[in-house]
């Protein structure tokens, strides 16, 4: 069953088309990223999931129920920017929050113990910094302990310790079988926990799906030796292999396959050339991201 | 609708801007009445009440008190006003929708607070009256003219649901307050008084004025001819036309457009 099922979604805000047609789903326990450059359309399309955003055409499903306030009760959602009454301590907010969510006080204090505030819990919502009033959020979403998480951009506004912190607790709920959804743009924050992903531009879906099935991340091999250029020419005699050039006094050769370390070497040897450094890579989601969307649509 | 009530009362048990407004609001009421009537029928005045009679007797005391306390029922739309601004300023609106509750839901709440101020005024002013006129009248206790209270009743609510609606209409605070302020103490009497001077009656349908027409100023009204008023109940009807069309048009706001 899927937890999200969207089908041909569009959102306009007068002439700005904010989504295209946009459909893909979100299968239970995966770490779902929705993955864009910003005003891609990413909070746009949770705001829709969440209802407080009208799609102008197209449909979706909670659960596999149509979405009503009850299955996003079962859902944890921090939407673009943390929403609290700014003269209620952290504490009292997220009682608010609890009983909009029909749920009882006491989850409270974990929440706020794993989120760092339990000190300032009574101090008013306008006297947080930003990245504490970001950390209030994230308490909210977890208040529950929802099975599913919608997450827009969660480290915004954290420091370098907040935004390891975060990841780590991304990470903990992922492995403890929660179905995350997480929409960011920035890509090392998702590409040690996404399973699938889903790419969008200009409000268009480029792809989606698991991550490996969806994003060749071909690995490739670093490799140096005395002459460079006759190095390159050797490599691209390799068979299967798809590319190869010079950067500075390394070069950086691609292959259709998963390349074989050893074999390289030993090729290279045998043809007279030997290496002074090798070393096997794999493409970063931020580079295949890239190519991705630098693709004109 | 039990947890909503509960989850309002979250919201403001500890926000001190309300209670200050609703407690201040709440005690005008009958600290202004008890006021005039103490000014009204010390001696300097009491000629005038011989001539005219006592306006603080009943039954004419719920007029009395009906009338004046028309004149304060703006502190109540601005209350709610603040409610709802509040809302959309800290993008809770959003939020509560996003926690799960449904959009008609954040409506609900909103027309308790509505329902609750014009009740609660509804029950101060009417111990006020009843006090006032057992204080300063010189009649014994009766019901009779009571209707007043209630014609004050259902313009409060007018005013209440205005109030609403330039709430999640204008969204912020600043201007809400500038153009329900206008609109009580200007625009409704300004577009009445043309109305009536170049149509005629019709004029006196104007949402606040319908309520107006049915609360002539205590002793003036009465010299004042009415004969080109309509019937009470057209006023009444047309009191209860704009509750039901300024509520519907807050839900239809509310429900389709983007929080």
């Amino acid at each position: 069953m899927p937890i999200l099922s969207l089908q041909n979604i569009s959102k306009s805000y007068g002439s700005v088309q904010a989504l295209s047609g946009v459909s893909f789903e979100v299968p239970a326990g995966s770490v779902f990223g929705v993955l864009g450059p910003n005003g891609s359309g990413k909070t746009t399309l949770l705001g829709i999931v969440t209802d407080v955003l009208k799609a102008d055409t197209g449909s979706f499903t909670l659960f596999d129920r149509t979405p009503t306030a009850g299955e996003r009760r079962q859902i944890g959602t921090l939407l673009e920017t943390p929403n609290f009454y700014h003269y209620l301590s952290g504490y009292k907010n997220l009682e608010i929050s609890a009983a909009i969510k029909q749920r009882g006080k006491d989850d409270i204090a974990r929440v706020l113990e794993i989120c760092g505030l339990t000190q300032r819990q009574h101090s008013p919502f306008k006297t947080y910094s930003l990245g504490m009033k970001q950390r209030l959020a994230i308490a909210a979403v977890l208040l529950g302990d929802p099975d599913v998480l919608i997450l827009d951009e969660p480290t915004n506004g954290l420091d370098p310790s907040g935004i390891a912190e975060v990841r780590e607790l991304v990470r903990k709920l992922a492995d403890s079988g929660k179905t995350i959804i997480l929409a960011s743009h920035l890509l090392d924050e998702v590409e040690k926990v996404c399973t699938h992903v889903a790419i969008i531009r200009s409000g268009k879906l480029l792809l989606s799906g698991a991550v490996n099935e969806v994003i060749s991340r071909s690995d490739y091999v670093e490799v140096s030796a005395e002459d460079t250029n006759a190095l390159r020419t050797l490599l691209l005699e390799y068979p299967g292999c798809t590319g190869a050039e010079i950067q500075g006094t390394i070069v950086k050769a691609l292959f259709a396959v998963a390349p074989d370390a050893a074999a390289i070497n030993s090729f290279c040897a045998k043809r007279g050339i030997w290496l002074s450094h090798l070393h096997v890579r794999k493409k970063s989601l931020e580079t295949a991201f890239l190519e991705i969307t630098n693709i004109p649509a | 609708m039990k947890q909503i009530i509960y989850t309002e009362w979250l919201k403001v048990k500890n926000y001190r801007t309300f209670w200050v407004m609703f407690i201040l609001a709440l005690i005008i009421i009958p600290a202004s009445n008890f006021m005039l009537a103490d000014r009204a029928t010390s001696n300097n005045f009491k000629q005038v009440g011989k001539i005219f009679g006592n306006p603080f007797s009943f039954p004419e005391v719920w007029l009395t008190v009906a009338s004046m306390n028309s004149y304060m029922s703006l502190l109540f739309g601005l209350l709610l006003i603040i409610l709802v601004t509040n809302e959309y300023t800290y993008r809770t609106n959003r939020q509560n929708v996003i926690d799960g509750w449904e959009r008609s839901q954040f409506v609900y709440a909103k027309l308790f607070w509505l329902v609750t101020i014009s009740l609660l005024t509804l029950i101060v002013a009417t111990v006020s009256g009843a006090l006032i006129g057992l204080i300063y009248g010189d009649k014994p206790f009766s019901l009779e003219g009571y209707q007043y209270l209630l014609y004050y009743f259902l313009q409060l609510n007018v005013m209440l649901t205005i109030a609403l609606l330039i709430g999640v209409l204008v969204k912020r605070a600043g201007l809400g307050i500038v153009l329900f302020i206008a609109y009580n103490m200007m625009l409704d009497q300004l577009l009445s008084f043309f109305l009536k001077r170049s149509v005629g009656p019709i004029g006196g349908l104007l949402p606040l004025q319908s309520g107006d027409e049915l609360l002539p100023f205590p002793l003036v009204g009465k010299m004042v001819t009415t004969d080109t008023q309509y019937d009470t109940y057209v006023y009444v009807t047309a009191m209860l036309v704009y509750i039901a069309a300024g509520i519907y048009l807050v839900f239809r706001k509310v429900l389709k457009s983007d929080l």
